[in-house]
């Protein structure tokens, strides 16, 4: 049987890149490559003092997998916390970069994201899917 | 001086709802109920260690929702900031008001949530003006 492959959404709740961040991982994750794939939670791997609080599972799975890192913004928070704590990341997709390439979709706001905003995770999504199949015939 | 507020933190978990009530009470409680006296900050970039993110925590209130029992934006703000003024479980709420199930789906979240959420973010924005008060009488 094949490795799954992470993913890590960026997630943060301060910006609509960290919102479609989080939509375009569900998206990967539940709907377009659900067999290959499985979710990481991008706060477990940065917490501090996770051993103490049993949460070394993330850090462990993405030792051990390939993980893809999906940044909201120019911090690339997930990246950092993934090659802090289980190496370095197979691909990184920066969502802040495709939305410059898409100017026609402008998400409503980071609590909604609208119409628009939902067509944009759907791209980014899409590019996941292609990173992640990448990545599924490589290993 | 400038004004003093509190900041929420939710825990940006995406792998179950429990994250997804944390993002929508603080919303909620940020752009409504407490707007212009609470504000929300990304937990990734805490963790990251943004100079300017970890002085305006430090000098102001914080709030954390987590939303299961790892409680990684309480453990991560403690472990980067050192204090939190108060703390929150969504589990707490799903708990208080068991007639109203939250729905598995993260994206869009149903209507159990958003109503579980809103009664949230009322518990914590009492807590918001209770934190100001404190302060005004500290000062």
């Amino acid at each position: 049987m094949k490795m799954k492959i992470g993913i890590i959404a960026c997630s943060g709740e301060n910006l609509i890149g960290g919102t479609l961040s989080r939509a375009a991982a569900r998206i990967v994750v539940e709907k377009l490559r659900s067999n290959n794939t499985i979710i990481l939670c991008q706060p477990l791997f940065a917490a501090g003092g996770l051993e103490r609080h049993g949460g070394q599972e993330e850090r462990n799975f993405a030792k051990e997998h390939p993980t893809i890192t999906i940044e909201g913004c120019e911090e690339e928070c997930s990246k950092i916390g993934v090659e802090r704590y289980s190496g370095p990341a197979a691909a990184t997709i920066r969502v802040d970069e495709i939305m410059k390439a898409h100017p026609e979709l402008i998400p409503k706001s980071r609590e909604d994201l609208g119409e628009n905003g939902m067509k944009l995770a759907e791209i980014i999504a899409d590019i996941i899917a292609k990173k992640v199949d990448e990545l599924y015939t490589s290993v | 001086m400038s004004k003093k507020k509190v900041y929420i933190i939710p825990c940006s978990g995406i792998g179950k709802v429990f994250g997804s009530i944390g993002r929508e009470t603080a919303y909620i409680v940020a752009n409504e109920l407490a707007k212009g006296k609470a504000e929300l900050e990304c937990l990734p970039l805490i963790v990251k260690g943004k100079k300017e993110v970890i002085k305006a925590l430090k000098e102001n209130k914080i709030i954390a929702i987590d939303g299961c029992p790892l409680m990684c934006s309480y453990n991560n703000i403690m472990e980067k900031i050192g204090k939190v003024d108060a703390k929150f479980m969504t589990t707490d709420i799903v708990k208080e008001n068991r007639e109203l199930k939250p729905e598995p789906s993260i994206i869009p979240v149903g209507e159990n949530t958003k109503e579980l959420s809103r009664k949230l973010a009322e518990q914590v924005v009492k807590k918001v003006d209770e934190l100001l008060e404190e302060k005004k009488e500290a000062t």
